[in-house]
Parts: C-alpha cells; sequence; structure tokens
C-alpha cells in the first residue's frame, strides 16, 4: 500500500472529455460532469485493498465488479477479482494531483 | 484490519451473509426464469410463429413523479415541460416524428409504427381523478443509479401499481446520467423509468445536446424490453440486440455521427446509429425498425398485458371504470387460453430454466466453499 500513488484512494468517473491519445482521465465521483449518454466508467480505490469498477450496464446505469487493488513496487496497480469474475489488469497511473487522475491508455 | 466498530462473531457474520446470499440467489433465480420466459416469447414473435393479434393504438396511463429539493426549486418542473415530454413519445412511437425523413433510403422500409401512445393517468390507483403528476419534496440534493428516487423511505416517490401505470420519475441524477431503466421481469416495486430533470420534454429546464425529449423514447424502449443496438459487448462484434434487422454493430455512436459509419464488418450502410436504442444525441436519433417494433409487441402481449388489459377496462364504458374492485374482478376473464404450442414452449422454457438454476447452485456452492470452478 506504502507504493500507492498518493491521493489515488477515493472515487473516480471517466471525465472523457478530457482524454488525449495515450492518456485517460478520471475525476472525483462528485465532481459537476456534463450529462453524457454513454455511461462513464468509474475506478474506486478503497484504503483496506477493495476495488470497485463501474462499467455500463445495458439499463443505462453502472454495474459494479468488485476486486482488490494492490500497488506495485513501480507504482503501478495491480487489479484482480474473484476467480471467475473478471480479468486480471494493471493501472499506470502517471499523475494524481489536484483531483486529476491521468492514467495511460 | 478494520479500524471501526468492534469486531463481530465470525459465526453470525457467516450466518448474515448466507441469508443474504440465499435471498440474493433467489431474486437471481426468480429474476432469471422470468426473462427467460419473457426472452422465449420474444424469440416466440421474433421467428414468426407467434404473431401479434393487435391491430388498434394503444394507450398506456402514466404517472410522472417530479422529486426536487426545494432549495433548487427549477427541479420542480413545470407542468408544460411534462406535457411536452409526452408529445414527444407520441410521435416518436407512431414514427410521426417531423425528422423520421431524415432516415437513410436503404432503411426506410424499416421504419416502424410502434402503435403505442401515452396518457396521463387521469385516475389514480384508488380510481380518484388525478392529473397524472405527482410533486414530492426531498432533502436529498441528487439520486443515485440505485432505485432511491423510486420510494418514499430513501427520500423518493413510491410507484404506483406498476402493472396498470408507466412509473416516470423525474430528479436530480448523479454521476452525469441521462436517465435509466429497468428491463420487464424485475421487481414490481422499481419498475419505470428515471429521467434526469435537464433530458426530459423540450422545454423549463431541458439543455441540450438532450432537450429533444429522446432520453425517454431510449428508456421506455427498455422497459418495453429492447436492448441497446450494439448488444452490450463493449465493442466485440459477438453479441447484438436480438433484434434481426438491426445491423450488428461494434459499440455505441456519440454525437452526432456521419451515414454510413462501418464497424463489425457490416459495410456498405454501416451502424444504424440514428435509431433510438443507440447512445446518439437526441437530435441524431429517430427510429425504431419492424424488428424493435416486434420485440416491444411480445413484451406489451406478454409480461405487460396487464397494462392493455387495463386499458379495456377503461375505455370502452367509463361506467365500467368507476370501481376498481370490478376490474380487478373481470381480469381474469380477460386471459387468453392456451394456444397451440404452449406445451412445447413451456417445456423448451423448463429446460433452458433448469439449466440456469443449476449454474446458480454451483455458483452458489463455490462461492460458499471458496471453490469458484470456472
Ligand atoms: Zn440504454
Amino acid at each position: 500500500m506504502n507504493d500507492a500513488p498518493p491521493g489515488v484512494i477515493g472515487a473516480w468517473l471517466h471525465s472523457f472529455e478530457e482524454d488525449t491519445e495515450t492518456t485517460a482521465v478520471y475525476r472525483p465521483r462528485d465532481h459537476p460532469f456534463r450529462p453524457a449518454r454513454r455511461v462513464r466508467r468509474g475506478l474506486e480505490f478503497r484504503a483496506d485493498g477493495t476495488y470497485v469498477e463501474l462499467r455500463p450496464g445495458p439499463d443505462d446505469r453502472p454495474r459494479e465488479m468488485v476486486g482488490r487493488w494492490r500497488a506495485q513496487p513501480d507504482g503501478r496497480i495491480q487489479v484482480t477479482f474473484p476467480q471467475g469474475h473478471g480479468r486480471p489488469y494493471e493501472l499506470n497511473v502517471l499523475s494524481c494531483v489536484d483531483g486529476v487522475l491521468t492514467v495511460a491508455k | 484490519m478494520t479500524e471501526y466498530g468492534s469486531p463481530q462473531p465470525p459465526s453470525r457474520d457467516l450466518c448474515a451473509t448466507m441469508l443474504v446470499h440465499r435471498q440474493l440467489l433467489n431474486e437471481s433465480m426468480t429474476y432469471r426464469s422470468r426473462r427467460a420466459a419473457i426472452e422465449n416469447r420474444a424469440l416466440q414473435y421474433e421467428r414468426g410463429r407467434r404473431a401479434s393479434l393487435r391491430t388498434e393504438v394503444v394507450t398506456l396511463p402514466v404517472v410522472v413523479h417530479v422529486v426536487y429539493n426545494p432549495k433548487t426549486p427549477e427541479l420542480n418542473i413545470g407542468d408544460a415541460q411534462i406535457h411536452s415530454q409526452i408529445e414527444v413519445l407520441n410521435k416518436d412511437f407512431r414514427a410521426t416524428n417531423s425528422d423520421v425523413g431524415n432516415v437513410p433510403a436503404v432503411w426506410k422500409p424499416l421504419v416502424a409504427d410502434i402503435k403505442v401512445e401515452f396518457q396521463l393517468a387521469t385516475l389514480d390507483p384508488n380510481g380518484e381523478p388525478t392529473d397524472g403528476i405527482i410533486r414530492v419534496p426531498t432533502d436529498q440534493l441528487s439520486f443515485s443509479w440505485d432505485n432511491g428516487v423510486k420510494a418514499s423511505a430513501t427520500g423518493g416517490s413510491d410507484p404506483w401499481p406498476s402493472d396498470q401505470y408507466l412509473n416516470m420519475w423525474v430528479c436530480q441524477l448523479g454521476g452525469s446520467l441521462l436517465g435509466y431503466a429497468q428491463f420487464p421481469g424485475g421487481p414490481p416495486q422499481t419498475d419505470g423509468v428515471v429521467i434526469l430533470h435537464s433530458a426530459f420534454g423540450t422545454t423549463g429546464t431541458a439543455a441540450a445536446p438532450f432537450d429533444g425529449g429522446r432520453t425517454a423514447t431510449h428508456e421506455i424502449g427498455h422497459w418495453l424490453d429492447l436492448y441497446h443496438i450494439w448488444g452490450d459487448d463493449d465493442g466485440a462484434c459477438t453479441s447484438d440486440d436480438k433484434v434481426a434487422d438491426t445491423p450488428n454493430q461494434a459499440d455505441s455512436n456519440t454525437g452526432v455521427p456521419t451515414f454510413p459509419r462501418i464497424t463489425c464488418d457490416n459495410g456498405p450502410h454501416g451502424d444504424m446509429f440514428m435509431n433510438y436504442m443507440d447512445y446518439t444525441d437526441d437530435a441524431a436519433m429517430f427510429m425504431f425498425t419492424q424488428g424493435q417494433a416486434t420485440r416491444m409487441n411480445a413484451c406489451l402481449e406478454g409480461t405487460r398485458a396487464s397494462l392493455l388489459v387495463g386499458q379495456v377496462m377503461r375505455m370502452p364504458a367509463p361506467a365500467a371504470a368507476t370501481s376498481p374492485a370490478a376490474a380487478v374482478a373481470a381480469v381474469p376473464a380477460q386471459q387468453q387460453p392456451a394456444h397451440n404450442g404452449e406445451v412445447e414452449r413451456l417445456l423448451h422454457d423448463s429446460e433452458r430454466l433448469t439449466n440456469e438454476i443449476l449454474t446458480d447452485i454451483r455458483s452458489a456452492l463455490g462461492l460458499v466453499t471458496g471453490d469458484t470452478g470456472k
């Protein structure tokens, strides 16, 4: 946990309007986002290691996927889900300053 | 590990977990069985083994719940905004919307008149006159996607019986959502659609580019069992919307795309992004297809048939509608006798259900024993 990028704990929503070719931008869930028809993806890092991902669902609301997150020594974040509930993946956090979380695409 | 509260005896934890789990499993199995039956019926209609008997336009009674925080008075939207939404629905579901002419020539033959109209309820559940609009003040600043707006216990407004009314909740929504729906077969106490106030209707607080009233058209599409046109497969081309005349497309489209937009080898015409069940802007969506009409009919004459029965009770003789008790008593008489193929369909349903329930049980056992198997 000590290797976690500072400030990453919390619930984030995809601010896709701010994405670039190579980076995805997330902002805190209570940010005044512009309404959007495509459901925003969400990431939540809890201090106890719980990870909650929000994925667009078929009824226009997000579906929660609960897993675990762990910071790697190189600063990347390893995400895993209970067996059979989703493939593990890595997040490469590029920066997390002033309420803006930037992740490599 | 935990910083807060006192640790509970593990046995109690396990027991509570098991109870919650069993409840979820029960709900899941009930929902699965209902969805399987609904899907089976839709398939019968799609394959032409059953056809809609309906030639008349049906009118569905609507109740609009305006749930607003008095500190933000504009959330208590005006009657005109509500009426503007009903007008849009009555054009979109009759293919009389002014922009239907923008459908590309190649798909014009597919444009469908759903023959469904919407009317603010004139009688409440007790048979008393109403304007079909309920206004409920709340302390909540905004609502999430957790159905909170649908219950007074959570600061929302309780539904009217969802087998007789289409419930529409209008409120402030968090997370930048425009709205959300519930597919047929779900719990009756949360049945209906929720729409962000600024994506509702065409006047008042409605704001571009979602001020064409199309969020409600889309959500009611789900409520009548339509899936997203891209098949909710996250950009893969593996799954579609279970409607044959809509092209397979990769992912949702947004904004105002230019025709043609090719994905999933679906050229030369590409994605039907002007379909109400894509994610384009209000100004860029303007059609349902014949296949979608068939699917909605399967739903309306199946799991949502009680709304049609209600209409029969309400329409012809005003005198008959004054007694809710008489209406309820008359319902069984309206039920159809078993059709040919009913037995075959039931057998097919049972087989599929048994398999699904077995999968659920194996999965539940796996969670308890820590062996998730798959
Ligand atoms: Zn949708």
